[in-house]
């Protein structure tokens, strides 16, 4: 199993060179490279769980690679898995495949599409593994050039501006946290370890200052807030949300799927590895910030969603609304807190995809994405008549999105509340009316589009076809089992989610 | 006494070898007229001699640092590897020069041999030991320049560039000319040797004209590396020159400024502290004013010269934060710095100097949709514009960590924080130019021209170093770092 990580990692790039070397023209042997090296890569993260001992909390301890990468620096090319970026891994994983499925239909650049999109999952793949600062700091920039180009080149009528949006926040918020991860490895003496994620995590930093601008701070706080606004500008937490909507939007569906699915849950990812147990006294100590910050996203961002006539953006700030609950879930700093804000990473990856895909597939029949178009009349109405099976697949997707019992949405958020209620009873009892909310943008919304008179347009729809039912399968059967049975998630973040509160708890 | 002098040019035949060179160019150029054989004779010619001038200054990276001449010049391993970013720097122009038509054929000879000469001017300034050795290197620089920027005689912008540069060149070296006898008058001495003695001790009214005598100085130094407030002449130069001009300007009159500044704060300002702190609070700000001033007028650019002739003051800026740590770790990250730029300059040149052969303009427009006439040349223009912000995996970024950490070892944070921002606003311009290359949908009314196979090759060569230095960079940064200066 040693080298596993490694060829989970390198596997798309190999993919990508052979696309790359293809001869011109041939579109269909592209897509199907593409494809193959997905499902491989996929059935390889299968592989990595099926051989993941879920007993031991560490990172470094299984499956870890650990080579020399810049000495002077004390660089590493360090790679490791826990319980926390297994699920994203696999994630990951999945949702690539997916995207490769149902772009399919992408006729522009064919070559470069697909090349980017593995060049993607590359690095997203090195995010989740790295253990290194400074490997983690190139992968989570390396992935801004795919995702800028995939936005620019195959999104909408306003793509360039989403594209450099994104771009320049995400690009802002990393900056930032650069010169935190330089800081770090002065403060601790520029040692073997100065890099070392795990060895930075501990609270080694309590007593430090450092002078910004002639004042003196504390070294904890100050980094703890560069590397959140790096986090949250990923998350996106509010206020740092406004380019996710155009991002969104703009992007073509399966950049929308990854957008959703996989990237945003980097940023939490990064509280859940390195600000939270790299400067834990400061975490306790505005963890009411971050729920508060948590619970304005839910309800803002559901507020947004309701008032949205394009139902893509409605499903993009339906994403903030539920990125939020995981910031609470986190904030709790409670074992069912975080528990249900990584399971919550992991089923709102698969409830959004579901969302995103059905919209695509809508929209390569209609061609616009009006729920209510800007001229008053409906863009849908009665696509249930018209379209049975996407709309049985919609109805899972969007039941799993809004938390009903049952699927997987809802043990998430109940895991959320049940451990942050002790903690913030206050901020509890308002986010709870996010659920409420979410709950009724979204049946409005189904209202809307699936039921009531149809459009003259929606009647010569053709229903899904089976590549299409193909890809949505493993994310309906994702989405029910773990809403029934999410033990195997659970258990397998247990541990390493169990040592992360232990530590933050020392500091309480 | 001779004997002695004729042991010492056996460490300086790098810089012999040039003059040998420039010599022989001029004949060359003479002897076969105004012919196309002479002109491919005088190309072979400049890129033999800076074969052979590059690997002696490799051979001198053997011995140890040592004064030569009475004192007025000192070879160590800083100025060599210097020295030979220069030299690798001034070739690949000259190859920019003989492949796109800039200016007219007939002048091309008389490029490579003033260019030469400067690069003689540069060396003579990178290995200065004296303020009489020193001044004479920016002047031998400066002189040929003047003439370089204005070759484009069919152009006016080209003259004008040329009278632009004289001027503000001529005032300035006068003012730093005052300044050095300012210097004299006070410490009795131009070599650093002494210089170096007496300032340890100097204080009172004598540090204030000391002071002041440098503060002078450096308007010298900072007009030819263009920094605020020295820094307007740059984009009307930069705009006006040939292009193959513009990038030998950007290359090699930068990197000898830099060194020399290098060299004279490593010497003066780490002995003694009342004068260190003043030097360190002025260089700080310089420094912060001319990244921030840089990056924000290259945003509204329309013509890419003068987008980069901005840009390259804002890379400046923050090269200048690699003197405010006045420790050799700074100096090891602006010799890396110089060389990545170096390299991600010639590449953007060169693919503006081929557009502009084609479509007759450097403006943005001829980037427009250049992924669809040149897919492979917006790529890798675009990738070295990533590089120049400071992207991850190119070497601008790897440049630029090692910058950030040096001033954040030594507790600058307020100036790491200023950077990051100034990082942010310089992406925004680079990506603006790969939005016009890469995002926009543009129809072409004329049918795209074929770009010849070896401009492809030798940018396919420059782009190289770019990817390879942002990932092996161990090797050398470790070179930079031990490239260390020999002091008194």
């Amino acid at each position: 199993m040693h080298g596993l990580l490694n060829w989970i990692l390198w596997l798309p790039i190999i993919g990508m060179v052979v696309l790359l070397c293809l001869p011109k023209g041939k579109d269909q042997a592209v897509r199907v490279t593409a494809l193959v090296t997905t499902l491989l890569t996929f059935l390889l993260t299968l592989v990595l769980y099926m051989n993941f001992d879920t007993t031991i909390p560490g990172m470094q301890e299984q499956f870890s690679i650990k080579y020399q990468w810049i000495k002077f620096f004390n660089i590493h090319y360090s790679l490791g898995v826990d319980g926390i970026s297994l699920p994203m891994i696999i994630l990951t994983g999945l949702l690539f495949f997916i995207c490769i499925l149902s772009s399919w239909t992408i006729t522009k650049y064919v070559k470069a599409y697909f090349a980017l999109l593995l060049m993607l999952e590359s690095s997203v793949f090195g995010v989740f593994m790295a253990l290194d600062f400074f490997l983690f700091y190139v992968y989570w920039e390396v992935m801004l050039l795919p995702m800028f180009f995939l936005i620019g080149i195959w999104g909408g009528e306003n793509r360039e501006y989403a594209a450099i949006k994104f771009f320049l926040y995400t690009f802002f918020g990393s900056i930032v946290m650069l010169v935190g991860i330089i800081a770090l490895y002065y403060a601790t003496g520029k040692g073997v370890d100065s890099f070392n994620i795990l060895a930075l995590q501990g609270g080694h930093f309590v007593e430090n200052t450092i002078s910004v601008f002639g004042s003196t701070f504390s070294f904890e706080r100050i980094f703890f807030w560069a590397m959140f606004l790096g986090f949250a500008i990923k998350v996106p937490s509010f206020p740092f949300h406004t380019w996710l909507p155009h991002a969104h939007v703009q992007a073509p569906t399966a950049v929308s799927v990854i957008l959703a699915g996989v990237l945003l849950k980097m940023g939490t990812y990064g509280f859940l590895r390195i600000a939270f147990p790299i400067f834990p006294s400061a975490a306790v100590e505005y963890s009411t910030v971050i729920a508060i910050l948590g619970v304005v996203s839910v309800l803002y961002g559901a507020f947004c969603a309701m008032a949205q006539a394009d139902v893509k953006k409605l499903v993009a700030y339906s994403s903030v609304s539920h990125m939020g609950f995981v910031m609470l879930g986190l904030a709790s700093m409670t074992t069912a807190g975080m528990n249900g804000a990584v399971l919550q990473m992991f089923n709102h990856g698969t409830s959004t995809a579901m969302m995103f895909l059905m919209i695509g597939v809508l929209y390569e029949r209609s061609h616009h994405r009006w729920i209510v178009r800007p001229d008053g009349t409906k863009g849908y109405g009665g696509l249930y008549a018209h379209m049975p099976k996407y709309t049985t697949i919609f109805i899972i997707g969007m039941f799993a999105s809004l938390g009903l019992p049952g699927l997987s949405g809802f043990i998430s958020e109940a895991l959320i509340f049940l451990g942050i209620f002790k903690k913030f009873t206050t901020i509890t009892v308002i986010a709870v009316l996010g659920l409420l909310i979410g709950a009724a943008y979204l049946l409005w919304m189904f209202k809307r589009m699936f039921f009531g008179e149809a459009v003259e347009e929606v009647k010569s729809y053709t229903d899904m076809n089976a590549r299409e039912i193909f890809y949505m399968i493993p994310l309906c059967v994702a989405v029910i089992v773990f809403g029934i049975y999410p033990s195997p998630l659970l258990n397998m973040m247990k541990e390493s989610v169990g040592s992360l509160v232990s530590l933050l708890g020392s500091f309480q | 006494m001779l004997e002695q002098l004729l042991s010492h040019l056996g460490f300086y035949i790098p810089e012999v070898l040039l003059i040998i060179l420039m010599c022989s160019l001029l004949f060359i150029e003479a002897g076969y007229g105004s012919r196309e054989k002479g002109r491919v004779m005088v190309y072979y010619a400049a890129f033999a001699g800076l074969f052979l001038t590059a690997i002696m200054l490799c051979l001198n990276f053997g011995h140890d640092s040592m004064y030569l001449f009475s004192n007025a010049i000192v070879i160590d391993k800083f100025g060599t590897l210097a020295k030979l970013i220069m030299v690798v720097g001034t070739a690949a122009t000259f190859i920019i020069s003989l492949m796109v038509t800039d200016f007219e054929r007939e002048l091309k000879p008389e490029f490579l041999i003033m260019g030469v000469g400067v690069l003689i001017g540069g060396m003579l300034l990178v290995s200065a030991n004296n303020f009489l050795t020193l001044y004479l290197g920016i002047e031998t620089l400066s002189i040929l320049s003047y003439v370089m920027a204005s070759f484009k005689r069919s152009d006016s912008r080209s003259s004008e560039a040329g009278i632009k540069y004289l001027l503000y060149g001529g005032v300035t070296a006068g003012i730093m000319l005052f300044g050095l006898s300012h210097l004299y008058g006070v410490i009795g001495s131009i070599q650093f040797t002494e210089v170096f003695t007496v300032l340890k001790t100097v204080e009172g009214t004598k540090l204030a004209s000391v002071l002041a005598g440098f503060l002078l100085f450096f308007v010298g130094i900072g007009y030819k590396i263009s920094c605020f407030p020295f820094h307007m002449w740059t984009p009307d130069v930069y705009e006006g020159s040939p292009i193959s001009v513009t990038t030998f300007f950007s290359i090699v009159p930068k990197i000898a400024g830099l060194s020399a500044l290098i060299r004279i704060t490593s010497i003066f300002f780490a002995s003694n502290n009342e004068l260190s702190e003043f030097w360190v609070l002025f260089i700080h700000l310089i420094a912060v004013a001319t990244m921030t001033v840089g990056n924000v007028s290259a945003i509204k650019q329309v013509s890419m010269k003068r987008m980069l002739a901005f840009s390259s003051i804002g890379h400046v800026g923050f090269m200048l934060l690699g003197i405010v740590v006045i420790d050799t770790v700074g100096y090891g990250a602006i010799l890396f710095y110089l060389l990545t730029y170096v390299f991600m300059t010639l590449v953007a040149f060169y693919i503006t100097a081929i557009l502009e052969d084609y479509y007759g303009t450097d403006t943005m427009a001829s980037f427009k949709g250049l992924v669809k006439k040149h897919p492979w040349l917006a790529i890798i223009m675009s990738c070295t514009l990533f590089s120049l912000a400071g992207m991850p995996p190119f070497s601008g970024f790897v440049a630029k960590f090692n910058l950030l950490s040096a001033i954040i070892d030594k507790g600058y944070f307020s100036l790491a924080f200023i950077a990051a921002i100034n990082s942010v606003i310089a992406l925004y311009y680079y990506v603006m130019v790969t939005k016009y290359m890469i995002l926009g949908d543009v129809e072409f009314s004329e049918k795209a021209k074929t770009v010849n196979f070896n401009n492809q090759l030798i940018i396919s060569f420059l782009f190289f170093p770019i990817v390879f230095l942002g990932i092996f960079w161990e090797k050398v940064y470790t070179l930079a770092q031990n490239a260390t200066i020999f002091l008194p």
